[in-house]
């Protein structure tokens, strides 16, 4: 049943992140694992298609541990802004360590870079994890201007953008509605 | 800036300590060797191998372009001791021939890139306000004739958006890189804005600064929501 949940997210995700260039993800926080469970299998499915993982939320040595698989696919780059923060000093040749999840402008250089040298039809894509997660660390205001410069950016150089939001931390309602398309997954069912 | 900096001018590069001014003007000069424009650091603040270790960890340091002449630091300090003088204080006539020897050297080596670190450094070995005054207007005066970009850096107290310490150094300049910071809560971001640039449109954005290891300086607008915030509080 898990399974088949996680089957119906990824193809849900995958098929609005084909046709909009950025889909903002409502999730309960007892689904959040699931939903990044569902991302990492569309990640490691398509490895013809070049993704930039940014997480504040969960360590990237968490997320290798959770999902061992993650760190096999060259196509997966991780963009870790909480490690840092928290003293964690491992270091990984596919993650790259931002010293704070304020410094907002390196989130986007760091993007952009990560993505340097792909093939021109190759498929690109960010996920950010989670502007619930960045709203801890800054005010709401420059959380909208980083997602206004992200998305403008992301749209010149042909890339997609899917930012999750968890559902509990309702400030950062307002910076969901920034995205082409929404999809909020419920706890029961897919919405 | 629209096409760079303008062959042959003289770029006032000012910010406080560890701002990324030495940086982004060895950037410039290894950058310039690769082209095949050779260039000269003239340094006045750290010994050779500190500046050379510090520079090891960058994607743009090759140890071969010192090697071949393309990129050549020199120790101002050395040659001081070497003409006979006060490495700790000019005299006019000090100041004059230093200045003439920078002057041969620069043309000897035929370089189209020059950086003097710091000219704050070099004028504190002067000792009255004239005498300072009077270094810098001459070599602004040198500089121009000697058809080659210029990167002086110039020292400057953190947190003040100052452009030099004598406040005479941007009179020479025909540009001014401002680096500063900007905090956001308790981060402290680095920061460049081109003050002034003749002979080019630019923009007048204050810019983030990232010095990466990899790829040296790199730049992204600054977020502006917290800045105003920030000035108040400052």
């Amino acid at each position: 049943m898990a399974d088949a949940v996680i089957e119906g997210i990824r193809e849900r995700v995958t098929a609005a992140i084909r046709v909009n260039v950025s889909v903002g993800i409502q999730v309960p926080e007892n689904r959040h694992a699931d939903l990044l469970e569902a991302i990492f299998a569309s990640m490691c499915k398509n490895t013809h298609d070049m993704w930039s993982f940014v997480t504040v939320s969960k360590s990237y040595d968490y997320l290798k541990k959770s999902y061992k698989e993650i760190e096999q696919y060259q196509n997966i780059r991780f963009i870790d802004c909480i490690s840092r923060a928290a003293g964690i000093t491992a270091k990984h040749h596919t993650c790259t360590y931002i010293e704070s999840p304020g410094m907002l402008e390196f989130i986007v250089l760091e993007l952009l870079n990560s993505f340097h040298g792909t093939k021109p039809d190759t498929e690109k894509f960010i996920v950010i994890d989670s502007l619930s997660a960045l709203m801890i660390y800054n005010d709401p205001q420059i959380i909208r201007e980083f997602i206004t410069l992200l998305m403008n950016r992301a749209r010149s150089e042909n890339i997609h953008v899917i930012s999750i939001l968890v559902e509990e931390e309702m400030d950062s309602n307002k910076i969901i509605q920034m995205n082409d398309k929404i999809i909020v997954l419920r706890d029961s069912f897919i919405d | 800036m629209e096409g760079g900096i303008p062959l042959g001018s003289t770029v006032l590069v000012t910010g406080c300590s560890g701002s990324g001014k030495t940086t982004l003007c060895m950037q410039f000069l290894f950058n310039g060797a690769r082209k095949g424009e050779r260039g000269v650091f003239f340094t006045i603040t750290e010994p050779l191998f500190k500046l050379t270790k510090n520079l090891e960890g960058f994607g743009f340091y090759d140890k071969k372009l010192i090697e071949s002449g393309m990129v050549n630091i020199i120790d101002l300090r050395i040659i001081s001791e070497r003409l006979g003088l006060d490495a700790e204080k000019y005299t006019v006539e000090d100041a004059g021939a230093l200045l003439d020897i920078l002057k041969d050297i620069a043309d000897e080596l035929d370089v189209k890139r020059l950086v003097m670190d710091s000219i704050t450094a070099l004028c504190y070995r002067l000792q009255t306000r004239e005498m300072i005054r009077d270094f810098i207007f001459k070599l602004g005066t040198s500089l121009a004739v000697m058809n080659c970009t210029t990167m002086l850096t110039s020292e400057v107290p953190p947190q003040t958006f100052k452009f030099s310490q004598y406040e005479i150094e941007e009179f020479i300049s025909d540009g001014i890189f401002f680096l500063g910071d900007v905090e956001r809560r308790g981060d402290l971001i680095r920061t460049l804005q081109v003050i002034k640039m003749r002979g080019t449109p630019h923009s007048r954005t204050k810019f983030s600064m990232n010095i990466s290891s990899q790829r040296g300086i790199e730049l992204m607008p600054l977020l502006k929501s917290n800045e105003f915030e920030s000035f108040l509080k400052r």
